[in-house]
């Protein structure tokens, strides 16, 4: 059995020196540096604003994840049907008196359109994400990407941006027919990565019970398999052998994490099978995670990090119930999960009526009680009804941001 | 110097179209002259190189598959079909399987040689909608909604698109909150959500510097081999915000 040094040698090795092909694994971000000394692009640089937290990646490679002044890059498919994702990171932010933006200036990475059914090409991916990324540029802020496969889609943009001339060159003219620069993050950082380094102070609020819940985690694919080399990895975590977040962050919040066997596999997400070929997500999800998760491993609640995973995960065990599979296991973002702990508001704040699989008993074994927290949000619906103003987690934007993207430098957090 | 370096390298020389990958369907001239089209194309693109870069059959990519447990389709086969020079094979398997990938990323991971098995599923994929195959207007008929909102928004998910009678499999929970969604988006205490057309409020200029990257990249006429109505009433839509951006503008005293 080899431990984790031993193992991060092996991977590094046979990534170094691909027996089999010519192909190297290598760090873009040197190249990148580079071109940005030569003038071809800019790199948006991690400032001590930033206040960046070091960490290591699967071949030991040092990542800085920025943890203030950050520009959120919402996730369409969080937004979309699981919108307590990002309202509890925001919640959290505002715990720690974080500075960020979340903005209507934002587009999304457009990749599941891409992957799913091949309607856009690399020259509109790429500018796409540089138009992105220059928002957070000329706001002073740093892209925090909320999605997996925005974050893989954005490091394969990087690489593609680094290492193609004549991408890089009609790209940068498009960047110019709006008034924009070639810009490129100095980190492409997954927001699992912001809340694995501001994990002890998320234990530090922890108020629930925790010690009886146990927790399977499933990796999202696009997190740690499209550009395997810069997913983050701990010696103290897994063994070492996959990745740190989001088990490192369940284990300090207080909950068991248990093992499965069917760890490796994806979802059954698939793009656009989880709208257009159900039949096949659904059968997934439930046959090779959700059966697992709960036959082998008893979990009381299922954590991951990406969008398509939670609502695969989640949307597809109902059905199950017509072959005799009736796992109804809870499916939680990481975040989510954290802000529960840390007595969040199951409805207002973490907004888990938007999930399919009940968490009723998941609550109640934590410590919640249900029925008020059920009542007092069924309250707030009926004065929102009436005309109450709904409570927010940051003062709105203007009106006139419907139209234009004008609070250039102003970040709405600012302490 | 390593061991393996006698392992068969690329084919160079192209071979005659052969029927070694099963299904391969009978075939006319205009058919082939297609095939031969997009085989080139295929080919000089600049990811083909970067993608595809050898294989030994190991089929540890097909093991780790998710599509290949529930379809008639392997990520070996297509890799295999990708590395030879067979244009109908190709453009046989651009009709159903490449539809079938996941695009998890997991065959790449697993595979010893590097290649990019889901990458260069995507390049088909892209030609088969550059080039208006039947079996890509068979597979976006259901996506219509979707690709209008992401060419105009830049957004995918909206929450008015989870209809009961379309999601009735996601149970109760998912159906039964459609009866208030306008009312349950404003509970969400973060402005930008408080929609339901779209994942979160995008904002005109956002919308408009979108479609000008998806035409200057060609997107848009990429899109029209697929449906050309669908370009038109999106063209009409982006005709119409351009006024209000102008008139926008004047309101507001702004010089974008």
């Amino acid at each position: 059995m080899l431990n984790a040094d031993q193992i991060r040698d092996v991977l590094s090795e046979r990534a170094n020196a691909r027996i089999y092909s010519d192909k190297k694994v290598h760090d873009v971000r040197e190249e990148m540096w580079n071109l940005h000394e030569k003038g071809e692009l800019v790199v948006i640089p991690i400032e001590q604003k930033n206040k960046p937290i070091e960490v290591e990646t699967l071949f030991g490679w040092k990542k800085k994840i920025p943890t203030d002044y950050l520009w959120h890059h919402k996730s369409c498919g969080q937004c979309g049907n699981i919108p307590g994702y990002p309202s509890s990171l925001l919640w959290f932010m505002n715990q720690f008196k974080t500075n960020y933006l979340n903005e209507p200036h934002q587009t999304s990475c457009t990749a599941w359109n891409y992957h799913g059914s091949g309607t856009s090409n690399p020259i509109a991916l790429a500018a796409v994400a540089v138009r992105n990324w220059y928002r957070a540029y000329e706001t002073g802020t740093f892209p925090l990407i909320h999605c997996g496969t925005s974050f893989g889609d954005y490091k394969e943009m990087r690489k593609l941006l680094v290492e193609n001339k004549e991408v890089r060159d009609k790209v940068r003219d498009i960047m110019h027919h709006m008034g924009k620069e070639l810009v490129i993050p100095e980190e492409i950082v997954h927001y699992s990565e912001w809340v694995h380094v501001k994990r002890k102070e998320m234990a530090s609020m922890v108020k629930m019970k925790m010690d009886g819940i146990t927790a399977t985690v499933h990796e999202p694919c696009h997190y740690y398999k499209m550009v395997p080399e810069d997913a983050v990895y701990e010696k103290d975590t897994n063994g070492g052998q996959r990745p740190a977040p989001p088990t490192a962050v369940v284990q300090a919040l207080g909950a068991k994490v248990a093992d499965y066997s069917t760890w490796y596999d994806c979802c059954g997400f698939g793009f656009r099978h989880i709208l257009t070929e159900r039949e096949f997500s659904r059968s997934f999800a439930t046959l090779r995670k959700i059966k697992p998760m709960v036959e082998e491993a008893h979990a009381d609640v299922a954590i991951t990090t990406d969008t398509g995973c939670v609502t695969t995960l989640d949307k597809s065990q109902w059905i199950g119930k017509s072959h005799g599979m009736d796992y109804m296991l809870p499916v939680l973002s990481d975040v989510q999960f954290a802000a529960l702990a840390a007595g969040a508001h199951p409805y207002k704040i973490v907004q888990i009526h938007w999930h399919s699989s009940p968490t009723d008993k998941l609550l109640e074994k934590m410590g919640f009680d249900v029925a008020f927290y059920k009542k007092d949000f069924s309250n707030y619906i009926e004065e929102l009804q009436k005309g109450k103003e709904p409570e927010m987690l940051y003062k709105p934007h203007d009106e006139m941001e419907k139209y234009f993207a004008v609070n250039k430098g102003h970040v709405i957090m600012d302490n | 110097m390593t061991v393996l370096q006698n392992l068969p390298r690329k084919k160079t020389e192209p071979v005659q179209s052969s029927m070694v990958i099963a299904g391969a369907r009978p075939h006319d001239d205009q058919t082939e002259a297609l095939a031969a089209s997009i085989f080139r194309d295929f080919k000089s693109d600049f990811r083909y190189k970067e993608y595809v870069l050898g294989c030994i059959n190991c089929g540890e990519c097909t093991t780790g598959c998710p599509a290949a447990r529930f379809y008639n389709f392997s990520p070996r086969e297509m890799l295999q079909i990708a590395y030879q020079d067979d244009p109908l094979v190709l453009l046989d398997a651009m009709q159903e399987k490449i539809w079938a990938c996941c695009q998890c990323y997991t065959c790449n991971m697993r595979c010893r040689f590097g290649n990019d098995i889901a990458g260069i599923i995507s390049v088909m994929r892209e030609l088969a909608v550059k080039n208006g195959l039947e079996s890509a207007k068979e597979v976006l008929k259901p996506y219509s909604r979707i690709l209008l909102v992401v060419m105009t928004k830049g957004t995918q998910v909206s929450p008015d698109m989870i209809q009961p009678d379309f999601f009735a499999d996601w149970g109760p929970f998912a159906v039964a909150r459609q009866t208030d969604i306008k009312t349950l988006r404003k509970a969400i205490p973060v402005d930008v959500l408080q929609v339901t057309d779209s994942s979160w409020e995008v904002s005109m200029q956002t919308s408009l510097e979108l479609f000008q990257i998806y035409k200057e990249a060609g997107v848009v006429d990429m899109l029209k081999s697929i449906d050309p109505d669908l370009v038109e009433m999106i063209e009409d839509i982006v005709d119409e915000w351009r006024e209000e951006f102008e008139e926008m503008k004047e309101k507001y005293g702004i010089g974008v």
